[in-house]
């Protein structure tokens, strides 16, 4: 059609020409995209003033008739700055080739979904986009990491139990959770997490960790319903999309990027008793004296004491924690090869990373080759993407809390152990955890898996496109682990069962294809039209399969074929999923004017998971937006560059779940046969009925930015409404299962965040800027109509040690309920609780259990600054969180509560100070005693407030009048320290079976 | 264009809504989906053969059920004197339920049971459906053992949960699971639990009038033909004399002698028909050195129990440390059960004692359990559920208000055992009966529980605990309570 037109205003133009006799020559060029230096089709090319003009063609080429005297020609294209060049009769060569630049805000500013890629300005979603420079600047451990310090709706938990153990895989969400807690426990997979887009394509939380983030080219966090319910039901969680680099145009260019780390245990948060407070402790608590009436045992008791005591005058005072720590040593290279012309592009990229944990024997190594490539042919392209990995992890045997529990009054030694009861003498041994770490144990695993992901797009014509896509995705991994026959473990276990192998073979191959259509086009200059409707479908299969062998007699030689046999009533593990999904989806997008925005998203969602009654599922959203500074009366003000208001409200849902929850599966009872043959029975209760969790998410929200583009502003309201709730629910013995999946009530949600980001000085043309950003969250939750379906998990929450979880309506996922404490009475040194009708009461009752805390803070957030000056860049970024509480299971179990065994373990200074007494009855704590039990009540809930020095970096850029010389086209160096300090109300120990790091980077950056 | 676009995607619409239905339908490969199972008569054989093998299991009939916890709440067992070894049981013999190891075991009784209910449910909710698969009879035959196994099951929860039926009928006792459900159903007064049992076990009755057991007998061997076994070994499945046999039991629990009178005459009658007989002289006398201790051609229904010699050499083998084991008071053995003459009917020729009672230094050992030397005989696993002889007893009870009525059902039962007979029948006669003949069987504390009588752990009247709520009624286990 285009043509058509094309043709018959060339005809018409000549035609006049011929008429009016005028002189022309005809311009020949070709119209190239200034980022890539692609051919651009379909922009048109007009004599300005007039109307004869014509399009570029697939190739970019243009062909046009103007006067010989000269005229001005004008280029325009959707999203691309006008170029207006004169000709005069003599610089008809200059027309040859033409940049066309993107427009300038548009260049930053566009959210890519993974589906489609959309200008920020056109777009009613809530979202969040990053480059790798500001993705770098913050640190350079991995892309997550670096996420969390950025936006502050995205939220890696820190693990107190595996603290900075590089080969645990956190927990990580956008915007609160949605599900409730237990599931991961039961399906293995976080109910909670994320949907991650690598290149387009679904991918896991691993492979995210894993990937080396040189390669990264962007970041996008989408937020809210608009940007997320094209992924449907995958999509109530949020969903980050991360592209990597596409190979660019021109020579051959090699660049290489390394980073170098330090990392350094941080063991401040432990408060550990030294030698002497520990004997002293011991003393107090009565470990020294003897309750039978046999007079040996006091004397025996005494002498063990006395020993002991004599050894801390020896200045015996072991520091035990410093024991399995190291300084880790942490290097990364990437080097990437690209180049290409305008048909073919090609790069070929190697990264490999060490990285040693700060515990001695932690280790992960990645080895990663990608190719990519990239293939055009007049209206058609082919890219593919391939990545190869290989994987090798291996992790400590002995865990950090060995150490802590380790007494400071034993001297470090090669012994098997530290003490060990005379003969005849019934008391435990204590084993020595240097002895165990030193024998030849290992927990090792290793992983090779490789990715393609295969595209191919048609440009059909200059409004739309077709993309066809699949990806394919395989990986084996082997996890095995050792322990020595002459681990302490195995004291009392017969000779020939002693030491133990086990091996897990974990194989996973996934697969996803997607066809879509986009449609774009601006209509009669003010209706900007864009749509995008496609097919998906996805499936995936893992297959675990492991063994153990015990009976091993020698420590050195470890083969598993010197086992002595399999254990008893041990069996081979294997179990399969399969999980499939296919889906149908449309997006439209609606702009009048640029001012008026409106979006909408369907998609139709089909998954294996869930049962045929309720196999399908419909998500949908719709978004506005107003972009305020479009309007006529503000289009002349310069104060105000960018004002838009959006809203939008959609029910995007959730199948992080179980392959096989919907329906009964079976099992042979092989234990036993019988005449009749084999039998079967039932091996999980399936719930047919069972809907799909789903998150009805409204968002209004609002991007200023005004003074020149120096302050930069993005507010956010949200609220979400999860209903129903997926939850395994604990059922009555005689339902004849223990707990079964089911649907029950609502989680409602709502929050905020906003971002501000000032630029005081900025200066573009010295290259000096300097910038402080402030971002704050807070949210809120609360559970409704779940009635009774969680009295189970409530009660094994009343009478467990530490548990203060409690699921009623009304209350507060994050709620701390115990009951309230009005301290220790100092006149009898036993705690007084305050009883639910506020009474006072020395019995501890647990249904007088209250709200006394929540672990949600009031507000939390980042602030930081980074300062531009020339080559130099110098920032840092704190995270602040105020107005939470925790329930301090430090003073609960290593202060108070310590029972009869762990009375051998060190624990915590704060156990033996300020302890009641007769002559300390102003005590916080009670007194000092090994029989005494502790409940949980609001003594122990404290104020979570902190201030944590998250990120610190110093770059440098040489200029290039430094570099060219040594034929390098850019260099640069940066300096990154993460979690520097920590500032907080509270003393809780963190990092109990691993210690949390401290982190520094140089990292290295050469393109040749 | 346009059109275009509109037929492609019409094409991936239709492609969706049609080929990914199927498509979506996945089946596992390490477990086996319920319509895969119940897709053939084969898989319905499977399934309800799967719950007869966990009845096994040592929370149920392997041990708890038959000859350990009920036995010794039945006072069948004295306790002995090492706490490592008999604290627990000694709380049991006090009746004190309510400790952790026992909370913990009752529990696990309970929860083990139902969830071999649910099976039976689940084979109950799809059978109708699927009845075009099934050849013969067997669609009644599977659907009527389903039923009876879900009626036993309940009934003897109901027996150790529930309350004294005599006294209390209208207390809350247990919930009855008649259908597979995600909600919980709520525990029912006990005389509504008893009506659901009655009705399961007479549905049941009616599907199995065509089990071969009635005109072929319990035919204790392969098919000549060497085809299924589906409908041999009819004594080690719930046949229709095991659901009448059950009839009479739960009957007469819920104090219809009518009814009791009634179905154990039933299967008494088949006794003249030749389908199940008393035990042979010469297989007891005859061959002292490898009796058929567990009287096999008079078990009604018996578990199939492959390591069932276990039971001996757990629970009773002497050749253990004989402290560590369990065995009757010498006094109560002695003065009444196999002793006392005419005023207990106890006597040391009774077949009852010469094969199951064997002396090692003082004290006699139970040898129900032990293997006859004939191994790979199928009678070595039998676990005995039912037995004739229990409803000669049932018959004696029922037949009249008046005990002593009964008197010539015990005398035709006694005359099998080698012993002379009784004059005069009284409750107490009954009883020390029930634990010549049923003993080690799990049946003494229900006897009991039922006549609301001192639970014989002694001779010594005093030594035996009153009969109260407290003995008697175990409370709902915790996982019933909680959830």
């Amino acid at each position: 059609m285009k043509k058509i037109f094309a043709v018959l205003f060339l005809l018409s133009a000549v035609c006049l020409c011929a008429a009016g006799q005028q002189k022309t020559v005809v311009l020949k060029g070709r119209v190239i995209d200034s980022s890539d230096g692609y051919p651009l089709i379909g922009v048109s090319v007009i004599v300005a003033g007039t109307d004869g003009g014509t399009f570029t063609d697939v190739d970019g080429n243009y062909e046009l008739e103007v006067p010989s005297s000269g005229c001005d020609v004008s280029f325009t294209y959707v999203g691309y700055e006008e170029v207006v060049k004169r000709y005069t009769s003599k610089n008809a060569s200059s027309f040859s080739r033409i940049v066309m630049f993107m427009d300038a805000t548009e260049l930053e500013d566009v959210i890519v979904t993974g589906v489609y890629e959309r200008k920020k300005e056109s777009f009613t979603g809530a979202s969040a986009t990053f480059k790798t420079d500001q993705l770098k600047a913050v640190g350079s451990n991995n892309v997550l990491q670096s996420l969390k310090t950025l936006d502050p709706s995205f939220k890696m938990m820190e693990s107190t139990q595996f603290g900075s153990n590089p080969n645990m895989m956190p927990d990580v969400e956008i915007r609160g959770k949605t599900s409730v807690m237990g599931l991961k426990e039961e399906y293995g997979t976080d109910p909670n997490q994320p949907l991650f887009i690598l290149d387009g394509f679904e991918t896991t939380l691993e492979t995210i960790m894993n990937l080396n983030m040189n390669r990264v080219a962007s970041v996008t966090i989408l937020k809210d319903a608009a940007s997320t319910a094209i992924y449907g039901s995958k999509a109530s969680n949020g969903v980050v999309v991360i592209e990597t680099k596409a190979p660019a145009r021109g020579r051959l260019q090699l660049s290489y990027k390394g980073d170098f780390g330090l990392s350094l245990a941080d063991l401040t948060d432990y408060n550990l008793m030294n030698a002497r407070e520990k004997l002293e402790f011991e003393t107090l608590a009565g470990v020294y004296k003897d309750n039978s009436s046999d007079p040996f045992a006091q004397i025996r008791l005494d002498n063990l004491r006395n020993e002991r005591l004599k050894e801390i005058e020896r200045g015996v005072d072991t520091y035990w924690l410093s024991e399995p720590v190291r300084t880790g040593f942490t290097h990364k290279h990437n080097i990437y090869a690209e180049g290409g012309e305008d048909k073919i592009r090609y790069g070929i990229g190697l990264s490999y990373g060490d990285v040693d944990g700060v515990m001695k024997g932690s280790d992960r190594q990645t080895l990663e080759g990608n190719v990519d490539l990239i293939y055009r042919t007049g209206k058609f392209q082919f890219s593919n993407k391939l990545s190869i990995d290989w994987l090798e992890t291996s992790n400590p045997v002995v865990s950090f809390a060995d150490y802590a529990y380790a007494n400071p009054y034993y001297r470090k030694s090669d012994a098997r152990y530290l003490y060990y009861p005379e003969e005849g003498i019934d008391d435990y041994p204590v084993a020595n955890p240097l002895w165990n770490a030193g024998l030849n144990n290992w927990d090792k695993a290793n992983g090779f898996g490789f990715t393609n992901n295969f595209i191919f797009e048609w440009f059909m014509a200059e409004s739309l496109r077709m993309r066809a896509k699949f990806g394919l995705t395989k990986s084996g991994d082997t996890e095995q682990m050792r322990l020595s026959p002459l681990h302490t473990s195995f004291d009392d276990v017969g000779e020939t069962e002693k030491g133990l192998y086990s091996h897990t073979r974990i194989d996973q191959i996934a697969y996803e294809g997607d066809v879509s259509l986009t449609f774009g086009k601006v209509l009669a200059d003010k209706h900007q039209l864009n749509a995008v409707g496609g097919f998906n479908f996805s499936a995936s299969n893992q297959q675990v399969y492991g063994y153990s062998a015990n009976g091993f007699t020698d420590d050195q030689f470890d083969a598993p074929s010197f086992a002595n046999g399999y254990p008893a009533d041990d069996k081979p593990d294997y179990s399969e999923s399969m999980k499939r999904a296919a889906s149908f989806y449309i997006n439209g997008g609606y702009v009048y004017d640029d001012r008026y925005l409106a979006d909408f998203n369907y998609r139709l969602d089909g998954a294996s998971m869930f049962g045929t009654g309720n196999r399908f599922r419909n998500t949908w959203s719709v978004g506005a937006g107003w972009n305020i500074h479009r309007e006529h009366f503000l289009r002349d003000n310069e104060f105000l560059t960018f004002l838009k208001l959006r809203g939008s409200v959609g029910n995007p849902g959730n199948q992080n779940f179980s392959a096989y929850q919907a329906f009964s599966t079976y099992k042979f009872n092989g234990w036993m046969t019988n005449i009749f043959g084999t039998g079967v029975i039932l091996n999980a209760l399936g719930n047919a009925g069972l809907a799909w969790q789903e998150t009805v998410n409204y968002d209004v929200g609002a991007d200023i930015t005004f003074w020149g583009e120096r302050v930069n502003i993005t507010l956010d309201y949200y609220w979400k409404d999860t209903d129903p709730l997926l939850a395994i629910i604990t059922t009555p013995g005689s339902m004849g299962v223990t707990s079964v999946a089911m649907n029950a009530g609502s989680q409602k949600t709502q929050g905020w965040e906003a971002t501000f980001r000032i630029s005081p000085v900025y200066i573009p043309s010295e290259r000096i800027n300097w910038n402080i950003s402030f971002n704050a969250t807070s949210a809120k939750s609360r559970y409704d109509g779940i009635g009774n379906s969680f009295s189970a998990l409530n009660e094994s929450g009343k009478t467990s040690l530490v548990g203060t979880t409690r699921y009623y309506d009304g209350g507060s996922p994050t709620a701390i309920w115990a009951v309230r404490s009005a301290g220790i009475d100092p006149a009898t040194g036993r705690e007084l609780f305050i009883r639910k009708d506020g009474t006072y009461s020395f019995t501890y009752d647990v249904n007088d259990e209250v709200v006394v805390g929540d672990t949600q803070p009031k507000v939390e957030g980042i602030f930081g600054t980074t300062l531009y000056f020339k080559g130099f860049s110098a920032g840092c970024h704190f995270r602040y969180r105020w107005g939470g509480q925790v329930f301090n299971t430090s003073l609960f179990q290593k202060v108070e509560n310590i029972g009869t065994e762990d009375v051998y373990n060190n624990q915590d200074k704060r156990a033996l100070y300020d302890r009641w007494s007769e002559s300390n009855r102003e005590a916080y704590f009670k007194g000092i005693s090994m029989v005494q039990k502790t409940e949980k009540s609001s003594r122990f809930v404290m104020d979570d407030n902190a201030l944590i020095g998250e990120s610190f970096n110093l770059g440098y850029e040489f200029p290039d009048r430094l570099i060219r010389k040594m034929r390098i086209s850019a260099l640069n160096l940066q300096l990154t320290m993460t979690d520097a300090f920590r500032a907080t109300s509270v003393r809780v120990e963190r990092g109990i079976d691993y210690p949390f790091a401290r982190t520094v980077t140089l990292a290295v950056g050469v393109t040749f | 264009m346009r059109r275009f676009t509109l037929i492609l995607t019409m094409t991936a619409g239709l492609l969706l809504a049609a080929g990914c239905a199927g498509w979506l339908d996945v089946k596992p490969y390490d477990k086996i989906a319920q319509d895969e199972l119940l897709s053939s008569e084969e898989g319905y054989m499977k399934l309800l053969n799967g719950v007869y093998v966990e009845l096994n299991r040592d929370m149920l009939y392997g041990a708890a059920l038959s000859v350990e916890m009920i036995e010794v709440m039945g006072g069948a067992y004295t306790i002995g004197t090492d706490n490592s070894v008999w604290g627990n049981y000694r709380d049991l013999s006090e009746y004190e339920y309510g400790t952790q190891y026992w909370r913990a075991r009752l529990n696990e009784t309970w929860d083990k049971a139902y969830s071999l209910i649910l099976n039976c449910n689940l084979l109950l909710e799809n059978i109708d459906a699927d009845r075009a698969l099934f050849s013969d009879d067997n669609y009644r035959m599977i659907k009527g053992e389903a039923l009876a196994m879900r009626a036993m099951l309940h009934f003897d929860m109901l027996r150790l949960f529930g309350p004294v039926f005599s006294r209390n009928p209208q207390q809350v006792s247990i919930p009855y699971y008649k259908a597979y459900t995600v909600v919980p159903n709520s525990a029912l007064p006990a005389s509504e639990v008893a009506g659901l049992i009655t009705d399961d076990l007479l549905e049941a009755r009616i599907l199995l009038a065509n089990d071969p057991v009635r005109t072929e007998g319990v035919r204790m061997e392969q098919p000549a033909d060497g085809s299924s076994n589906f409908l041999h070994y009819r004594n080690l499945r719930l046949n229709w004399y095991a659901v009448s046999a059950l009839l009479a039991r739960s009957s007469l629990y819920f104090g219809d002698k009518e009814s009791a009178a009634k179905y154990s005459m039933e299967v008494i009658k088949s006794v003249d028909e030749g389908i199940f007989s008393f035990v042979d002289k010469s297989l007891v006398t005859g061959s002292p050195d490898d009796p058929d201790r567990i009287f096999s051609s008079e078990v009604i229904f018996a578990l199939s129990h492959s390591q069932r010699n276990s039971l001996f050499r757990n629970y009773y083998d002497p050749s253990r440390i004989p402290n560590y084991v369990f065995r009757m008071d010498n006094d109560l053995m002695g003065n009444i059960v196999f002793g006392g003459g005419a005023l207990t009917g106890g006597n040391q020729d009774d077949y009852r004692y010469r094969v199951n009672w064997m002396a090692t230094g003082a004290n006699r050992y139970f040898y129900k359990y032990s293997d006859m030397v004939d191994t790979g005989n199928i009678r070595n696993t039998m676990i005995p559920m039912i037995r004739l002889g229990e409803m000669y007893l049932i018959a004696a009870e029922s037949v009249s208000d008046d005990i002593a009525a009964g008197a010539p059902f015990v005398n035709i039962l006694r005359s099998n055992r080698g012993v002379n007979n009784i004059s005069e029948l009284t409750r107490e006669i009954l009883q020390y009966e029930y634990i010549r003949e049923l003993y080690g069987e799990g049946q003494l504390f229900y006897m009991y529980k039922r006549m609301y009588s001192p639970v014989m752990f002694s001779s010594v009247a005093s030594m035996n605990p009153e009969p109260s709520d407290k003995i008697f009624v175990v409370p709902l286990p915790d996982s019933e309570t909680e959830n």
